[in-house]
């Protein structure tokens, strides 16, 4: 387990940094230029829910360093309002972004591992990760 | 791993060979590529990386802005690759519910299947043709202890799954009823209570109910605002609609259906059908029901059955062979 | 074909005009609009039918929740100037007795 880098998200503007802080660290552990990409934009789909719907919050990156494999950990924290229903977000076509394959469903697409924690009233935490191939 | 390699090296040659000739050979040959991209999902920034190790094992020496321009050529195709593959979910989804209608399209077959029964003197033609998978009419036949026919037609609002659910819930009320011993009026009283009680508020169903009683050679109805059928008169040669008046099923509690009696003589035809026949579209137009008529008439010479058949026909090809609404079309003919 | 729905307010009367076709296709934008009006007690809700050529079942249906919603909520609700094609579902499908229709003047059948 490496050292958590957080990026604290509570305007559009923070979304940028946070794109740059998990690209840097995705360079540096060695993935490819199209894995930095998709990893950039997942980041954006996450930092972007929390800035639209709990407009603040904070995402967290964690170098994970097995002895075979190594990957990025992402994790979205916000004490916004919730998801009342996470396996309609869930559904592709639902986000209201729908047919652009953005959203919650694109974001696990694009990952390796995707797990998703809601209260309604009390927030949200989504982890995502993805390994170096 | 072994195909994704030959694919890099071949797409690396080929664009060597286009740089070099600029021929109609290699961009036939990055067609072929596409298509095998596409097949197995390889998404466009995948693609593009691709292009950028071909280059950069091409021409070592490019410029490094070179380089940042086909990066970012890169980042913007991300999205697009991601709404490919959201496409490809929804495609198979789509496919999945595909084959589940057709499911229950067969289901529903089965269970409102009923059987032409034959009755003596009389010939009866019937077809029945759903628009979609899912037919939203129906109708059945039941025979008497006493000789005497019954049959139902009927109509539901709108199309497809919930228009056939709505048609099962018909059939099964229309099972527990001891329907020989009703009159047509009495049946459709009880329905139109099933109905009201069951169903959504915009929801409503069209029934036609008739009695055949060989015996005494009439015809005993009632109507639930059903589209009118007509009668034939064999002796003059005409045609006249059959009126009954009576409110659409589920529309009020306490509904009351009239009665209605017509004696059939012989060669008479009862035209019984729903608003699949008479709504037919000819382009912009409508069809009047004297069109469906004349039809009739050209084939009135035919045993029942191959009436019907040929009206179907008529009325298919008329419009393109894409119905717009569920078609039904019931034909009695007293014989001797 | 689209509908166009136009709606004016004069005192407890809405009145609600309708051109186009209304079909399975445009009967959802219907509802959406004429539902509501049917919910404030008193009201009267007039549906101008003049330049609706063309309805199917769908269209029924929206009316008939639109009756039965009047009724609970002790409103009145309307049908005017409805073309031959039109008048004729209604006709045939008995509802004419239970909504108030007027049928339009030319060419009307009643």
């Amino acid at each position: 387990m490496g050292l958590q880098s957080c990026v604290n998200i509570n305007k559009e503007w923070d979304i940028v940094g946070a794109r740059q802080m998990g690209r840097d660290i995705a360079r540096e552990i060695g993935f490819g230029t199209v894995d930095q990409a998709r990893i950039a934009t997942a980041i954006s789909e996450l930092a972007r829910n929390i800035y639209l719907y709990a407009e603040t919050g904070q995402i967290c990156f964690e170098v994970i360093d097995n002895i075979n494999q190594k990957g990025i950990s992402m994790i979205a924290i916000d004490s916004g309002p919730g998801i009342r229903d996470i396996s309609q977000v869930m559904e592709d076509g639902f986000s209201t972004s729908g047919g652009l394959g953005a959203g919650l469903p694109g974001v696990k697409r694009l990952m390796d591992d995707f797990d998703i924690k809601s209260e309604e009233g009390k927030g949200t935490e989504i982890r995502a990760l993805k390994w170096v191939r | 791993m072994d195909t994704v390699n030959l694919d890099a090296a071949n797409y690396k040659d080929l664009l060597k060979r286009y740089i070099d000739t600029q021929d109609e050979q290699s961009l036939y040959g990055a067609e072929q590529i596409s298509k095998l991209f596409i097949k197995n999902n390889v998404p466009p920034e995948e693609i593009i990386n691709l292009h950028i190790q071909a280059l950069s094992e091409l021409y070592p020496n490019l410029s490094e802005k070179t380089g940042h321009s086909m990066n970012f050529l890169l980042e913007t195709m991300i999205s697009y690759g991601m709404a490919h593959q959201e496409y490809q979910t929804l495609r198979e989804k789509q496919l999945e519910l595909k084959t589940e209608i057709a499911v229950a399209a067969g289901m529903q077959e089965t269970l409102l299947a009923t059987t032409k029964p034959s009755i003596d003197g009389l010939d009866i033609g019937v077809i029945s043709v759903p628009a979609h998978q899912m037919n939203g009419d129906y109708h059945h036949f039941i025979k008497g202890r006493d000789g005497s026919l019954g049959v139902a037609i009927a109509d539901v609002i709108g199309k497809g799954v919930p228009a056939a659910l709505c048609m099962s819930m018909i059939k099964y009320s229309m099972d527990s009823l001891p329907e020989e011993s009703m009159s047509p009026k009495a049946i459709l009283e009880n329905l139109n209570r099933v109905v009201f009680r069951n169903v959504d508020p915009s929801m409503f169903i069209t029934m036609f109910y008739a009695q055949f009683i060989p015996s005494e050679q009439k015809l005993r109805y009632s109507s639930a605002g059903h589209e009118p059928g007509f009668y034939y008169r064999k002796k003059e040669d005409t045609f006249e609609e059959i009126e009954a008046k009576g409110l659409v099923l589920g529309v009020s509690s306490d509904a009351n259906y009239e009665r209605y009696e017509q004696r059939v003589e012989k060669g008479d035809m009862v035209i019984l059908l729903t608003d699949g026949v008479t709504e037919c579209r000819d382009g912009d137009r409508f069809i009047e029901s004297e069109e469906v008529l004349e039809v009739i008439k050209g084939y009135a010479h035919l045993p029942a059955q191959d009436i019907v058949d040929h009206v179907y026909k008529h009325f298919e090809r008329l419009q393109n062979f894409q119905l717009r609404d569920d078609f039904t079309l019931i034909i009695l003919r007293r014989e001797v | 074909m689209n509908l166009a729905i136009e709606v004016t307010e004069e005192n407890i009367k809405s009145i609600v005009s309708l051109s186009g076709e209304i079909d399975a296709y445009t009967a959802p934008q219907l509802k959406e609009a004429l539902l509501p009006l049917t919910k404030a007690d008193g009201q009267i809700v007039e549906v101008d039918l003049e330049n609706v050529n063309y309805m199917d079942s769908t269209g029924l249906g929206i009316f008939i929740s639109a009756l039965k919603s009047s009724k609970e909520n002790n409103s009145h609700l309307k049908l005017i100037n409805l073309q031959d094609r039109v008048y004729r579902l209604f006709k045939i499908t008995g509802l004419i007795e239970i909504i108030d229709i007027k049928a339009a003047i030319r060419g009307g059948s009643e």
